[in-house]
């Protein structure tokens, strides 16, 4: 689904340049449970933005879904992402005025799913993450947990192909963190919903289909641990 | 669910949004209603000021403006009323004589214009000697012509003119003026039928009105006029259009409208116009400014929802309009209240009027017109919904730009913030 091939990021002013991602290979399939660890500084995060689209490699080619990103206009990224990629950041990143029901379906309006639809989906997503009852509460109404929950949510509600969550546990509890990390395998395993993480959390690596080591830009060990169910399908995503 | 984000992030600073709407009330309520008097005020200077003599539209010879003499006169003016208001019927016409001459009463003299009139069609279309300006005596058209008195006809005269000259009605007065043929100076005597008081010095102190056919006896011109004056109930927009009409089908003679005839009226209602103009400006500013302070706030303190909303896959153009949806949610709801209370006063004042002495304690005077005590608020709908128009069109315009910029950020802040 995802291969990248000698991808590098250099960020650059004036004065200085910093060499954040080096020759980076990667190949990532359908229904990986994928952890990107690192210390800071490592590059995960900026590895996890050009796979999410949220940012242009310096070089490397990119290829999604077996097409190459680099050709797509900003509206097209746009809308890849919107349809077939979910995200869920480390500070949540919820829509303050809407509640966890219409944040959960803000996504599915802007691709043009017909309300009646998008509710009833949003509602289901909502039950799955164990929010149900939340449903017409604010962000600010919600615990971090519960808010990383709606966050989940929100991104698997389209029926992306890709969930990319940067550092979701950082802000959460080690309670709210199992209880997260249970959720995105359970979706992982039941919706064949494929999840790529940036963590240095143990609890997250530990779960972790494959974890890819990055150090100083460059992938230093790539650590298959499990192996993906082939019963998984994203069909079984709430419709 | 845009609308939705729209409004509910205007109502999330309350205390921003409520003083930006208050602000656009006031000012647009206010401009509502100073649109409304200022019109009305208008009206009120033209309708005084073609009733002191003038009229709608003047009919004169095509020299007399050049040279105002008696050899420049409208010969058989009936005739061409007659042709006129088969083209207009809805014109009222009334004939006037005018010349230069010099008053007598015993040992005082005055020089003033004497204007020839036809008292009954004169009562009704101006006001100098109409019954309310007369204080003293009769109007022409209620003065028995030629019956008693020792057969000498009726003058009325200015209060100033009258005190100045030691008369009162009753009393003789002699008009020396130079006729039409150049010869010896021509006299005739009047009784003062009544006196009048305008409130206009020129008026007050240096005019009087005698009836049409005496005056032209006295200068020799019979059945000549120096002008017509034509009333119409029109707009001044139709007005300036049947000017032009007649002008075309009349072109032996000068058709000019009260702008051109009385430049000194058009130029005070022009400017009090100019003022007004000033004024929604200054309006159109207070709207764009608070506005435009509202949404680079709003936008401002959101730039991390922006982002995050495009790194979710919202288009540019999304977070635009919901930018956009915004400033015309406040707009439209501030301009709506703005222009209730705007319509609420200019009912008041269009009903009520504006007792302007009662206000400023004293009558205005303007473009050598004497403003009407009070005055009524006159809304003319098209000017108001092109206001309105051009101030919701103005609320777009401030807020394109930061709408845009709001949809084009990096969706890579999205993460960055975080």
């Amino acid at each position: 689904m995802i291969t990248l091939n000698k991808i590098n990021k250099v960020f650059a002013d004036k004065h200085q340049s910093f060499h954040c991602l080096k020759e980076i290979d990667l190949t990532v399939k359908q229904g990986e449970f994928t952890v990107i660890a690192g210390p800071s500084g490592s590059g995960k995060s900026t590895l996890l933005n050009i796979i999410g689209m949220l940012d242009q490699p310096t070089n490397g080619t990119y290829q999604f879904d077996n097409k190459e990103v680099a050709k797509f206009s900003n509206n097209k990224l746009a809308d890849i992402r919107r349809e077939k990629i979910g995200f869920v950041f480390q500070a949540y990143n919820l829509m303050p005025v809407l509640t966890a029901l219409e944040n959960t379906e803000m996504i599915m309006e802007f691709s043009g799913i017909d309300k009646k639809q998008r509710k009833q989906r949003a509602i289901e997503t909502l039950e799955a993450v164990g929010l149900g009852e939340f449903k017409d509460r604010f962000p600010a109404q919600l615990s971090g947990g519960q808010q990383q929950r709606v966050a989940v949510a929100r991104a698997i509600a389209a029926k992306p192909l890709l969930v990319i969550a940067d550092e979701p546990t950082a802000n959460l509890d080690s309670r709210a963190t199992e209880s997260l990390l249970d959720l995105m395998v359970s979706l992982n395993q039941k919706q064949g919903i494929t999840f790529i993480f940036s963590s240095h959390d143990p609890r997250v690596i530990e779960r972790a289909h494959r974890v890819i080591h990055l150090q100083d830009g460059k992938v230093i060990r790539d650590e298959q641990l499990q192996h993906i169910s082939s019963t998984h399908s994203p069909a079984a995503i709430p419709s | 669910m845009i609308h939705k984000l729209a409004l509910r992030n205007l109502l999330r600073n309350k205390r921003r949004s409520c003083l930006t709407s208050v602000i656009i009330v006031f000012a647009f309520s206010m401009m509502v209603l100073f649109m409304g008097l200022s019109d009305g005020g208008h009206k009120a200077m033209i309708d005084i000021g073609v009733r002191m003599g003038l009229g709608h539209i003047i009919v004169q010879h095509k020299s007399f403006s050049d040279d105002p003499s008696l050899q420049h006169l409208i010969v058989q003016p009936n005739q061409l009323i007659q042709q006129i208001r088969q083209n207009k019927p809805e014109l009222t016409a009334v004939s006037r004589l005018r010349v230069d001459a010099l008053i007598q009463a015993g040992r005082h003299g005055v020089a003033l214009t004497i204007s020839g009139v036809e008292p009954a069609k004169e009562v009704k279309m101006s006001a100098i000697a109409d019954q309310r300006a007369i204080t003293k005596g009769k109007t022409l058209a209620e003065f028995p012509q030629s019956k008693t008195f020792h057969h000498l006809d009726g003058i009325v005269i200015g209060e100033t003119l009258a005190n100045n000259l030691e008369v009162r009605v009753g009393d003789t007065v002699t008009i020396t003026a130079k006729p039409a043929s150049g010869a010896d100076l021509s006299r005739a005597a009047f009784v003062v039928a009544g006196i009048f008081k305008t409130g206009l010095h020129e008026l007050d102190t240096f005019w009087a009105e005698v009836p049409l056919h005496t005056l032209q006896a006295l200068l020799g011109v019979p059945d000549q006029v120096s002008q017509i004056s034509l009333y119409s109930l029109e707009t001044p927009e139709s007005l300036a259009h049947t000017t032009t009409q007649l002008q075309t089908s009349f072109n032996h003679v000068n058709i000019s409208p009260w702008q051109t005839a009385a430049p000194e009226l058009y130029s005070a209602v022009t400017l009090d116009a100019a003022g007004m103009y000033l004024l929604m400006l200054i309006v159109y500013v207070v709207v764009a400014v608070g506005i435009l302070n509202t949404v680079l706030m709003s936008t401002f303190k959101r730039k991390k929802e922006f982002t995050m909303m495009i790194a979710l896959g919202s288009r540019p153009s999304t977070v635009s309009k919901i930018v956009l949806l915004e400033a015309v949610y406040l707009s439209a709801f501030s301009l709506t209240l703005g222009l209730a209370l705007g319509l609420w006063g200019h009912h008041h004042f269009a009903t009520q009027g504006l007792d302007f002495k009662e206000v400023f304690g004293t009558a205005m005077e303007a473009g050598g017109v004497l403003l009407p005590d009070k005055f009524y608020s006159i809304l003319d709908a098209s000017k108001l919904s092109l206001s309105v128009l051009f101030v919701f069109l103005l609320t777009l315009v401030v807020t394109l730009i930061p709408a845009i910029r709001a949809g084009h950020r990096s969706p890579l802040a999205a993460t960055q913030d975080a």
